[in-house]
């Protein structure tokens, strides 16, 4: 297994001029692999590591990209985003990126679905300036149902990365189907507020814009599933805001 | 907000189409019937005196700025002296060209053909440039789309920037009056010298009494038309706007209002004198804060009404229209007339420039919308942050405005080209993005030539794709090239024949102009010529800087010979012979080959496979041009400018081993060839940085389109001004942004009717989408379109 190897991994796609991941113009590295197996996501191709849109590359091949854009990301504030699939996943990769990008002075962010060994992460997390940190159903079958992980791992995680003095963000997609009702969000909003309290987060509404990934790798496009609308989203906010909970965006 | 009064002007500048009139041409033809055997410049300044005496006066509706070129509210106006030939040919067609059509009734065709144009015949700048230009070189450049250079004998050169800060409102021009006047008499009058001194001051008095005469004339009008007027507010505007013409431009301003009003009688006055492309504004925000802050400071004017009269400029700025052929249109597009008005940037002292005016000024283009000034502002790495965000805010207006210049690369450009520091540090645009001063005489957009058709030369034996004619030097045939190398040196001795050519056109026009055209208006605002006694045409400016060849397809090019390499010499996937082959066939035939050809690497991704190859192209394009002198003995300038000059250079240029067709457009400036930039704009603006832009001092361009939802935000225009910042340490000199989305102008191809003052970046300036031609359009639709992520 190359999830192992700390001097190359699989990887999705090197983003460049990415803006709604962090501060600033960011280059966004997608790491494969994902120990979830949500049916919405819009990044199928990370499921896996290798598959016919995973590429093996080495650490030096991702930093010489990455570093072409040193300029931009410098002088926007931005920096480097990990994303995937879970960049966890491989995380002797994402150990030898971070701290390589971190002695550069490069500013790091993660996205992360939550689903990872703390202990084992630690260090990583440590080089980060912004943690993302999903939180998808309050409900624990429900979460097992339709992510194949259990909540507690999650729960467990959030308060760490809260713990942490890391800066973070919650990040909830918001997938009419799922859990864009107000009964669930109201639940989901309870929990956070309890365990993180006053922690700052982003409702992102669901999207189509990854089925295209799903007709490349020969799978069926999710189905079931609807994106919320704008009065809704200002309402799921609203319900953040009543629990002392700090709505964002990186729009 | 608009006021009534601005919205009012504004929606006529949006309906009205242009009118031509015949006015100015008649005065100037009867003018030198009466002149006949004096001096050229006497000849010329005097017509222009009759035009300020005899040209019909009107005040529109509304105006708090007047002085009209003609009788129309949107008008243009004929200068038989420059050429007479094509409109005689093309104007038959005027309301139905597709570019940049003109009304004119067949009534106003037959007066001209009748009363004006047979007095011209034999006597045009045209005709004398058609005559002389050696046949060698008439066959590339007359009319071709090789080397072109038909704005430089067709029409005058404008590409002055009066100097308001020294000479304009320090003196008036009844002050440039009486020194003309004060160093004529103290002429000796007893050698050849002082004799043609002596009539270059006479021809400054003719024209600085002239447009002072005209100014008279307005507030005559003005008054007569109080006297009658009923409603009490405009009766005291028509006084004051009375006062102000008498004040103005014969005496320094008075105040923010005059000094409005002194702008646009200069644009007024270079207009009626030779109908001029890129008469630039110039520092506008510099020139104008003493008066708005003494206005201010006095209580006399307000934060608005200052925003009110500054539109008020705008808007005539924008309703003459430069009357052009239908040639020079398809390089020049959209009625623009190139006033480049600059904002921002550094003082000559190098501390930031920025003012309040400044800000009006982003904001007045900003409401109303017009296509006109062209406005540019400079960006320096220590600016303000509220002017960035100023710049960027404008930018997500979609507006294409303003054009974004990088203050250093414009002082380095304007070193390179031999200025003082402290007048380098005062620059300001010329045209679309000529970095300039107001102590210059150049031609900034002397000439046009096509880097495709060297390529084309080298790969067909000397002979064009499209038309089988040798048009280059005799060249063995593509197969016998065995190496990379030899195709390039081919290419480049094909390039070199062009540039000679190019040469020659400009100095056989530069010669005529100097014998043909001396320009005693112009001349009487640029200090040098003043004091000198030599007028503009004969290099009277503190600084006559070389004319620039402007490069078009610099990207077409550069991915040609990258494919080539790819295809021929590094795969071995086809040979030389096969590749010549498919170009001749127009790729039909050879689809996989102009497939695998389309995969090549392209200029605009950063890739230095490509990259390098425009770097070296460009390189060996600055020492090639440079080795040649022009009239006053200055070294020929550089640019990769834009204007919509790839489209005429594309049609003419046959199928190249890019993977382009036959007549697709080129490409502009050192802008990606449209969609084919597809990584992101970052990856686009490394590659356009790499090109060593600040050797060209003619000026660089690149043009990229955003979608809109990237910079729909604060945080969004932040990035996009951090984007500027790095681009700009990248050492590049000019950005512009067209953040339309496709659909919109699909939209607006589809119902002109309702997207009338959608205004998009043409290249190198900005004008009314539906205004293009559906073939401009489509090309403007084409240029990739940089999504969000």
């Amino acid at each position: 297994m190359n999830m192992r190897r700390s001097d190359e991994g699989w990887v999705m796609n090197i983003q460049n001029f990415s803006v709604n991941d962090g501060e600033g113009i960011r280059t966004t590295v997608f790491l494969a692999g994902c120990a979830m197996r949500c049916p919405w996501c819009a990044n199928p191709e990370g499921g896996s590591l290798r598959n016919p849109m995973t590429t093996l590359m080495s650490a030096n091949d991702v930093l010489s990209q990455v570093i072409r854009q040193l300029p931009f990301l410098r002088g926007s504030g931005g920096g480097v985003t990990f994303s995937g699939g879970e960049p966890t996943f491989q995380l002797p990769f994402l150990r030898t990126l971070s701290s390589r990008l971190y002695d550069a002075g490069v500013s790091l962010a993660l996205e992360t679905c939550g689903t990872f060994s703390y202990p084992e992460a630690a260090d990583v997390l440590q080089l980060m300036d912004l943690i993302f940190i999903d939180f998808k159903h309050p409900d624990p079958d429900e979460h097992l149902r339709w992510t194949g992980r259990p909540l507690a791992l999650v729960l467990e995680n959030l308060r760490d990365v809260a713990e942490s003095g890391i800066d973070y963000v919650v990040r909830i997609p918001t997938i009419i189907g799922l859990n864009a009702e107000v009964a669930t969000i109201c639940r989901l909003l309870d929990t956070l507020a309890e365990i993180t309290p006053g922690a700052k987060l982003e409702f992102l509404p669901y999207h189509t814009l990854g089925f295209g990934k799903y007709e490349a790798l020969g799978r069926p496009v999710p189905s079931g599933f609807a994106t919320p609308s704008e009065g809704e989203m200002d309402k799921f906010r609203e319900l953040a805001s009543e629990r002392g909970l700090v709505p964002v965006s990186y729009r | 907000m608009l006021t009534a009064r601005v919205e009012k002007i504004r929606q006529n500048y949006i309906d009205a189409k242009p009118c031509i009139s015949y006015q100015r041409a008649l005065i100037w033809t009867q003018s030198h019937q009466r002149t006949e055997g004096k001096p050229i410049a006497i000849r010329r300044a005097q017509a222009f005196y009759d035009c300020c005496d005899l040209l019909p006066v009107s005040i529109f509706s509304g105006e708090l700025i007047v002085g009209a070129v003609g009788e129309f509210r949107k008008c243009g106006i004929l200068t038989p002296e420059y050429s007479w030939l094509w409109v005689d040919r093309e104007m038959d067609h005027f309301d139905t060209r597709p570019q940049d059509p003109y009304i004119m009734s067949d009534d106003q065709r037959r007066f001209v053909r009748e009363h004006i144009f047979p007095y011209w015949k034999g006597q045009s700048l045209e005709e004398a440039f058609l005559a002389r230009v050696p046949a060698e070189t008439a066959k590339i450049a007359v009319d071709t789309g090789i080397v072109d250079n038909d704005s430089k004998w067709r029409q005058a050169v404008g590409e002055i920037t009066p100097d308001y800060q020294d000479v304009l409102f320090a003196k008036g021009f009844g002050g440039v009056a009486a020194e003309a006047r004060a160093k004529l008499a103290a002429l000796p009058d007893t050698d050849k010298e002082s004799l043609e001194k002596a009539d270059f001051y006479r021809s400054v008095i003719l024209a600085a009494d002239g447009i002072m005469r005209l100014a008279n004339r307005y507030a005559d009008e003005a008054e007569r038309l109080a006297a009658a007027e009923t409603d009490a507010g405009r009766r005291e505007e028509l006084r004051v706007i009375a006062r102000n013409c008498r004040n103005v431009p014969e005496n320094p301003p008075a105040s923010f209002h005059e000094a409005a009003q002194f702008v646009w009688f200069t644009q007024l006055g270079g207009i009626l004198s030779e109908n001029p492309l890129a008469l630039n504004p110039g520092r506008f925000d510099q020139y104008m804060y003493p008066y708005y802050a003494a206005d201010v400071e006095a209580g006399r004017l307000t934060e608005e009404q200052a925003l009110e009269l500054i539109e008020c400029l705008w808007l005539k700025l924008s309703e003459w229209v430069w009357t052009i052929s239908a040639n020079t249109a398809d390089y020049f597009a959209g009625y623009n007339q190139f006033q480049n008005l600059t904002v921002g940037g550094k003082t000559r002292e190098g501390l930031d420039a920025t003012n309040p005016v400044t800000y009006l000024a982003l904001r007045a283009t900003e409401e109303v919308k017009t296509h006109q000034p062209g406005l540019s502002v400079r960006v320096h790495q220590d600016c303000p942050p509220e002017f960035l965000g100023a710049v960027t805010e404008l930018v997500s207006k979609g507006t294409g405005f303003p054009a974004i210049h990088n203050d250093a690369v414009g002082y380095q450009m304007l070193l390179n080209a031999g200025y003082e520091p402290q007048d380098a540090k005062d620059w300001n645009n010329c045209g679309c993005v000529v970095p300039h001063f107001r102590k210059t005489g150049e031609w900034t957009a002397a000439v046009n030539v096509n880097f495709g058709s060297a390529l084309e030369y080298a790969l067909n034996r000397g002979h064009s794709l499209m038309t089988g004619e040798l048009m280059g030097l005799p060249e063995r045939p593509a197969s016998s090239f065995t190496t990379f190398d030899e195709v390039k040196a081919a290419f480049y001795r094909q390039f070199s024949n062009l540039v000679h050519h190019s040469i020659t056109a400009t100095l056989v026009a530069q010669k005529l102009h100097q014998e043909l055209v001396p320009r005693p208006f112009l001349s009487a605002c640029i200090e040098q010529c003043l004091s000198t006694g030599v007028d503009l045409s004969q290099g009277g400016a503190k600084y006559n800087v070389g004319p620039v060849i402007t490069g078009i397809g610099l990207a077409v090019v550069a991915n040609s010979l990258a494919a080539l390499r790819k295809l021929v010499f590094d795969d071995e996937l086809v040979t030389m012979g096969e590749l010549a082959e498919a170009l001749q066939a127009n790729w039909v035939g050879f689809e996989p080959l102009r497939q695998a050809a389309l995969a090549a690497p392209k200029y605009g991704n950063d890739d230095d496979y490509v990259d390098s190859l425009a770097i070296e192209i460009a390189n060996w394009y600055y020492r090639e041009v440079h080795q040649y002198r022009d009239v006053f003995g200055k070294e020929f300038n550089t640019a990769f400018m834009g204007i919509s000059n790839y489209l005429p250079m594309g049609r003419v240029l046959g199928a190249t081993p890019c993977g382009r067709r036959n007549a697709e457009p080129s490409s502009e400036g050192v802008s990606p060839y449209a969609g084919t930039d597809c990584s992101t704009p970052l990856a686009a603006m490394r590659s356009a940085a790499k090109v060593n832009q600040e050797i060209h001092s003619g000026g660089t361009l690149l043009n990229l389109r955003l979608n809109h939802e990237l910079v729909s935000t604060k945080r969004g225009q932040a990035n996009l001004g951090a984007m500027i910042q790095t681009f700009f340490a990248l050492g590049a000199f000019h950005v512009q942004f067209n953040t339309i989305s496709s659909a919109t102008l699909r939209k607006a191809q589809a119902e002109p009717e309702r997207y009338r003052d959608l205004l998009v970046r043409v290249a190198g300036y900005s004008t009314q989408f539906v205004n293009l031609s559906k073939s401009m359009q489509d090309a403007i639709i084409a240029r990739t379109e940089h999504a969000e992520f």
